[in-house]
């Protein structure tokens, strides 16, 4: 399988997750290459978004879920209770599918995650905020507002504010769940930019129904499938980006990507 | 961890609190009309009309009687007039116009029950009296006076009702060429039956319950009438008058048996809504 | 056309029960004004000290008793209701715990206010032999309010969109920091509201009180222990016992006064609402 052997961040073996009885996830397994950006891709309702949930554990939020498997994050298994999830989840980033700003100032917003993790150095809290929205490629266009909200920005803006939000807690991969469903297509265009500018230094997961975008930014892609109403999301094939496009071995796959469904 | 885990049972703690001021109001309440359940006895308590402490009768049917009526008076002129104004608000008013009579209603619910006694007592009191050639205190006064304050109770409860139907739902029947009134009619007032249903339960519960008001209108006489225009009392009339000289003894804990009465009608009221909504949600 | 005949009938009953409704409300403030503002208005009356039989007495130490009291059972209740109101958003899990509590919440509710107005006279005032004081009735007031407190804070607390508690969860934070945080900062307002609205209860409230704190007195109540008359409970013993000539003239001041306290306190918490809320600049419906 890719990235089969070193250099990969997280893996995912042989993973079911359940909502209560029903089972949402069977038998998942996939590598994140470190310092690659991996996307999952399938029609709605697939699981991909559930999957990438699974990867810091915000499932842990809704009442009856759990997980079977091993997911590891630098080959330690974050599926067992003992897992810190607190230290798991400011390793592992979520950028949500809706910009999600706090009701709090632009400069509150990035300082949040720090301040979390015990800094109260003004200074040091000053220039964590200026090199995340840096890093966001926000900042020239708010270092002037820094103390209005951040609910005031656009929704492009304020998903770059939430980018750099995560950056702000320095996390090793960030999961994008459809980062870009709610936002126009020039801050869509911004944001892609900024991932492949980020890629330099972070692993990255982003979950998209957009086949163009995925095609745009990702080295590998998962394509995810429910084959009938009820039964779990399975993978039904992973691989290097290009060639999935171009040369799909599955044939659900080549009619996903073709347009025959979905 | 340890410490959330303090915080969440700290929460906790404050949440357990309705339950033990529940239990400790049942506990000293019935412990306190224990005196009377026993002396007097349970039948001669609920079925006796002759209510005379100086002479050792503790009767408290009149009262009974009268809580009952009076309730019943405020829901039919209160329940009419609440739920009508609901639809007015949710159906009918333009949305300006919707929202003042909306802070009006509220503004209503926040008078206090003094002050609607008072008013009960110096315009409706004299005008009953001039209209029937009697008193004016009774039975009649105290509806009036009750209708009022369950007004905003049954309004509000009931527009929340009627707000909470899906869109779909009247747009399909005005769709179907149905006019406004067809469609409250056949299609919203049906579909809102049980969430109106315990507007009007708990609007019971308040008018049951109310007390200076009451107090101020009804005459608060001992005797037991079915008239409307006599002077008679309530259960909570009664209390809050006698509670003032009732002396430790059976008279004092007669009274807590009336508080019993009144507890014990609460939690059947809160039961009956529970048994609605879960039917609802079945 | 008789369903268009049947549908204008229908309109106009819809507008007078409407407009009936109103002109009860309107009817009732009028009179009371009408009747008492005068008096409430001057000095001698809301700053003058009450007489025992002869006419002329005011109800300045009532008005200080009511605005105690209130201020009182809102420092017992507030913090119990917040925490409750958290625990039931945020930990309570839906099951039996959950719904026994609702339960003894609605019966509290639904409960008449002289019970608690007896309950409060049997534990505080007798059992604890605390006599007849402000502190008493603020126990009692706590709980007649613990219901309606604590649905107006939970109402805000789950109006505070989940993406909120998800966005800090996500970045480390535990479930109470994302609370303090996040989720009672974005609350505020609602909470502020939800809980400012009882005081006006609890300022006429009457029949709980009278059995508690007590009915008259004639000296400003200084310590929480120090006995009482808030002006509601004064309004009904002033008609009812009619010991003064001019009682009258009191209730009809006094229930104005009631009446200004009351629509003061409603005003002015959607103010501050209104205000915390742009402030926060946050979108809040009032």
């Amino acid at each position: 399988m890719i990235g089969d052997g070193n250099g990969n961040k997280m893996r995912v073996k042989n993973l079911n997750m359940y909502y209560g009885d029903f089972k949402a996830l069977e038998d998942i397994s996939l590598n994140f290459p470190s310092q690659h950006i991996t996307a999952l891709i399938g029609p709605s309702g697939c699981g991909k978004s559930t999957l990438v949930r699974c990867l810091n554990r915000m499932n842990d939020l809704i009442e009856g879920s759990h997980m079977e498997g091993e997911i590891t994050l630098d080959d330690e298994n974050i599926n067992k209770s003992s897992y810190d999830v607190i230290s798991l989840r400011r390793r592992v980033g979520m950028v949500f599918q809706r910009p999600n700003p706090f009701p709090k100032s632009i400069y509150e917003n990035v300082a949040y995650g720090p301040r979390l993790g015990g800094i109260k150095d003004k200074e040091k809290l000053d220039f964590i905020v200026e090199d995340s929205l840096k890093k966001s490629a926000l900042w020239d266009e708010v270092k002037k507002i820094l103390k209005e909200s951040g609910q005031k920005l656009s929704g492009g803006q304020q998903q770059r504010l939430c980018i750099a939000r995560v950056m702000a807690v320095k996390p090793e991969v960030i999961l994008f769940d459809e980062p870009c469903s709610a936002i126009d297509p020039i801050s869509t265009q911004k944001i892609e930019d900024l991932m492949a500018e980020l890629k330099k230094n972070f692993t990255m997961v982003i979950v998209t129904h957009n086949m163009q975008q995925a095609a745009r930014v990702s080295d590998y892609t998962a394509f995810m499938l429910v084959q009938e109403q009820g039964e779990p999301g399975r993978i039904i094939e992973f691989g290097d980006t290009n060639t999935m496009f171009t040369n799909p071995s599955d044939k659900r796959t080549e009619n996903y990507i073709t347009g025959r469904f979905g | 961890m340890a410490r959330e885990r303090y915080i969440k049972l700290l929460l906790m703690a404050c949440a357990s609190l309705s339950f033990l001021a529940i239990l400790l109001i049942f506990i000293f309440i019935l412990r306190e009309s224990m005196p009377a359940l026993t002396k007097v006895g349970f039948g001669n308590l609920f079925t006796s009309t002759d209510w005379n402490p100086d002479k050792g009768s503790f009767g408290i049917l009149a009262f009974l009687n009268g809580t009952i009526l009076t309730t019943l008076g405020g829901l039919i002129i209160g329940a009419p007039l609440g739920v009508g104004t609901a639809i007015f608000l949710d159906q009918v008013a333009p949305k300006k116009m919707a929202t003042v009579i909306r802070r009006g209603i509220e503004l209503l619910a926040g008078i206090p029950s003094v002050v609607i006694g008072w008013f009960g007592l110096i315009i409706l009191v004299p005008f009953i009296a001039r209209i029937t050639n009697s008193s004016g205190y009774g039975i009649a006064a105290a509806s009036v006076v009750l209708a009022v304050m369950v007004l905003p109770t049954i309004t509000a409860l009931s527009v929340e009702t009627l707000r909470s139907l899906p869109i779909e739902l009247k747009e399909a029947s005005l769709a179907m060429g149905a006019t406004r009134w067809q469609s409250i009619r056949t299609v919203l007032l049906p579909a809102a039956r049980e969430g109106i249903l315990v507007a009007v339960i708990l609007g019971m519960g308040r008018a049951i319950g109310e007390t200076m008001a009451v107090q101020m209108v009804i005459g608060n006489s001992r005797q037991f009438t079915l008239s409307l225009f006599k002077p008679t009392a309530t259960l909570t009339s009664r209390l809050v008058t006698d509670m003032g000289e009732a002396p430790p003894g059976v008279f004092r804990s007669s009274l807590f048996a009336m508080a019993l009465v009144l507890l014990i009608f609460a939690m059947l009221l809160i039961f009956s809504v529970r048994m609605i909504t879960r039917k609802r949600k079945a | 056309m008789k369903a268009g005949r049947a549908d204008r009938i229908a309109t106009i009953v819809f507008w007078s029960i409407g407009l009936v409704s109103m002109a009860i409300l309107a009817f009732i403030i009028l009179e009371i004004f009408g009747r008492g503002l005068v008096t409430a208005v001057s000095p001698s009356f809301f700053a003058g000290q009450p007489a025992t039989n002869q006419a002329g007495g005011g109800v300045g130490p009532m008005i200080v008793s009511s605005l105690y009291l209130a201020a009182l059972t809102m420092l017992i209740s507030l913090p119990v209701s917040i925490g409750a109101a958290i625990y039931m958003a945020e930990y309570a899990r839906e099951g039996k715990f959950n719904n026994f509590i609702r339960f003894c919440l609605d019966s509290l509710a639904t409960l008449p206010s002289i019970v608690f107005g007896i309950f409060g006279l049997t534990l505080f005032v007798v059992t604890f032999k605390w006599s007849y004081c402000l502190l008493a009735g603020a126990f009692t007031l706590a709980l007649l309010n613990l219901p309606i407190l604590l649905r107006g804070a939970e109402e805000s607390i789950k109006q505070v969109p989940q993406t909120y508690r998800e966005a800090s969860m996500s970045l480390g934070a535990n479930r109470w920091i994302t609370i303090k945080k996040v989720v009672l900062p974005s609350a505020m307002p609602g909470v502020i509201t939800g809980t400012v609205l009882p005081i006006g209860r609890i300022m006429g409230e009457a029949a709980a009180v009278i059995y508690t704190t007590g009915l008259f007195i004639r000296a400003i109540p200084l310590s929480p222990f120090d006995p009482a008359a808030p002006l509601a409970g004064y309004i009904w013993y002033a008609q009812t016992e009619a010991t003064v000539p001019d009682y009258r003239q009191i209730v009809n001041g006094g229930a104005a006064i009631l009446l200004i306290l009351v629509f003061l306190i409603n005003f002015s918490a959607r103010r501050f609402a209104r205000f915390y809320a742009k402030r926060k600049q946050l979108e809040v419906k009032l």
